[in-house]
């Protein structure tokens, strides 16, 4: 009875997430093009309902109501195999993040945490779903048939291969900082002064966070990193011969992702839901959470509306020759830090993790 | 529920590898292996081994199964040539091979007492067991690793980084020469193998003119341009 209750509260908890994220991914598209026409001089889209603000809707009625075509000498089971782990890969991550603290709720009086589930092992968790991600890339790029789509397809697998390795680096200096995985209590760890002094990104990872930040981009396949689907030389890479609602879970599928890398960015290093006022208001967590996540997702746009693309010998002697060595040597002086006890020396002069006080 | 979740993964995992060993399709091949592996990962979250699980879907599935994909993507071998009889001589061994696994398996199920205490969960919220073993979790595994086994782990590391080495070694040569070595034009002794991939094994006598030519039949001009730069 105990383990069917935890089931259900745990598909609740799923259903919630899997409803905020998607919304949250539908503005963000939305927020994508309005923002990208203020930054050209234009007005993006704002016909359907006030503002463009039901356009997410529009655009997805559009996506089903689309022919759908399949190419005639395209692997068939493959072509539409990919889509679905594409999607499904990259919604797989929601569950470990915690989204607030521990809330009580006042009406069935019960006090739960805001996240899914604690996993002793999340945070590889998130890099193995995320490295099985690449199959939907790649396979979408070689069932095609399609030259320009296998391009992309290896393109794309290759690059995130690559940054991989340098994001996956990168995370370890704040593994070896809080000595877990478990990603509620990276976030627990990184409660200071106003909720705000315990970050990672403050005083501990800044290198750290720096890699993490382009590695992630790239991960993501977006700009300046879009080389999977440069439209000036592979039309649209490994989704050229995707259409309709097929081509919808490809979109869906990148933009989920660079969701979750959001929420993981925020998580390791900006303290979560972590902020001011967290202990006495919980609530207050969960807008602290999506806030710093909208933040990156800004910064996406900013970045899609700002810089021009790599070329690919540039994109991986990047990766290779600066963004791995520099991950190395974060880790090997992150380690040095905490075996001397220079983290902890510099946490009691600081005060940085004693969260006392009125505003603790 | 963890036998419905057994039987489930258990399932798919067998699934997977007939069809794997089924398929004529190289890559329909690959893809149910890579559910082989994921299965296999979701068998070991539910023993309580998350750490393994991860390590498996990363490692395997994530990695190795890339590189078999992206090879078979690379050839572009739709369909595998029919070669029945060429393997016959194997088939009584592995008539026995099978024989010796199923004799394990029944000696496993009918000879081998199930130990007194039950699995733990992996997850910590229903969790909270104090008396029973941490083998699978991330920090016992790390503290093995570090402390007892450190030997074996640090002659592993030597290994892997010889490979990685020895792959970037094999990768980045050019050719059969050094990349310094002089090349004159001229008479120059080529295996054929140099000139005409189908045909290997054989010397052959060509005659170059220039130098860049006589480099190039030789394999080392990629090199040189490299330096060049």
């Amino acid at each position: 009875m105990d383990d069917l209750l935890h089931v259900v509260w745990v598909l609740i908890g799923i259903l919630v997430a899997f409803t905020v994220v998607m919304t949250m991914v539908a503005y963000t598209v939305l927020a994508e093009r309005r923002v990208l026409g203020f930054i050209q001089g234009r007005l993006g889209p704002n016909r359907v309902g006030p503002g463009g603000f039901l356009q997410p809707l529009a655009d997805l009625l559009k996506f089903i109501f689309k022919e759908d075509i399949v190419p005639d000498k395209s692997t068939r089971f493959v072509y539409f195999l990919a889509p679905v782990i594409a999607t499904t890969a990259a919604l797989m991550t929601i569950v470990v993040y915690p989204f607030g603290p521990e809330i009580h709720l006042p009406i069935i009086n019960k006090t739960i945490p805001l996240v899914i589930t604690r996993f002793d092992v999340a945070l590889l968790y998130v890099l193995g779903v995320t490295s099985v991600g690449v199959y939907g890339i790649a396979l979408a790029g070689w069932s095609s048939n399609n030259k320009y789509s296998l391009m992309g397809g290896l393109r794309s697998s290759a690059q995130m291969i690559s940054y991989e390795l340098a994001l996956g680096l990168a995370l370890i200096g704040v593994i070896l900082q809080s000595g877990t995985l478990d990603l509620y209590s990276i976030v627990e760890q990184q409660a200071g002064h106003l909720g705000i002094s315990g970050w990672n990104l403050l005083w501990a990872q800044p290198i750290g966070f720096v890699i993490y930040l382009i590695a992630a981009i790239a991960e993501t396949n977006r700009v300046p990193f879009d080389l999977p689907e440069a439209e000036t030389e592979l039309v649209a890479g490994f989704h050229t011969e995707y259409s309709a609602m097929k081509f919808a879970l490809f979109f869906l599928a990148e933009y989920v992702n660079m969701f979750t890398v959001s929420m993981l960015a925020t998580t390791l290093f900006l303290g979560g839901w972590n902020g001011p006022f967290v202990h006495q208001l919980p609530l207050l967590g969960v807008f602290y959470f999506f806030g710093k996540v909208i933040l990156f997702l800004f910064l996406y746009i900013w970045l899609r509306g700002t810089l021009p693309r790599f070329r690919f010998d540039q994109l991986m002697s990047f990766g290779w020759k600066f963004l791995v060595p520099v991950a190395i040597i974060n880790i090997v002086l992150t380690a040095t830090l905490q075996w001397s006890g220079a983290f902890d020396w510099l946490i009691n002069l600081l005060h940085l993790k004693t969260a006392t006080g009125w505003w603790g | 529920m963890s036998a419905l979740f057994f039987i489930l993964f258990a399932g798919l995992a067998v699934g997977c590898a007939i069809s794997m060993v089924a398929q004529r399709n190289p890559l329909y091949g690959a893809i149910s292996l890579i559910g082989v592996f994921i299965s296999l990962a979701c068998l070991y979250v539910t023993l309580a081994a998350p750490f393994i699980a991860a390590v498996q879907v990363i490692v395997y599935a994530g990695a190795i199964m890339v590189l078999v994909v992206f090879v078979i993507m690379l050839l572009n071998v739709e369909h595998e040539e029919r070669q029945p009889m060429r393997l016959r001589a194997l088939l009584p061994i592995a008539v026995g091979l099978a024989a010796i696994l199923f004799a394990e398996a029944a000696f496993v199920i009918f000879f081998v007492q199930a130990p007194a205490t039950t699995t733990r969960g992996a997850d910590l919220s229903t969790g909270g067991a104090c008396c029973l073993s941490d083998v699978g979790l991330t920090s016992s595994i790390g503290a093995g690793l570090f402390t007892t086994y450190l030997l074996p782990f640090e002659i592993t590391s030597i290994l892997l980084l010889m490979a990685v080495v020895g792959a970037m070694t094999l990768a980045r040569s050019g050719g059969l020469l050094p990349a310094r070595a002089g090349v004159i034009p001229g008479e120059q002794v080529l295996s054929k193998e140099m000139l005409d991939r189908s045909d290997a094994g054989n010397l052959t006598a060509v005659e170059t003119q220039t130098t860049d030519e006589a480099a190039r039949l030789l394999g080392v001009n990629q090199r040189r341009s490299d330096e060049q730069e």
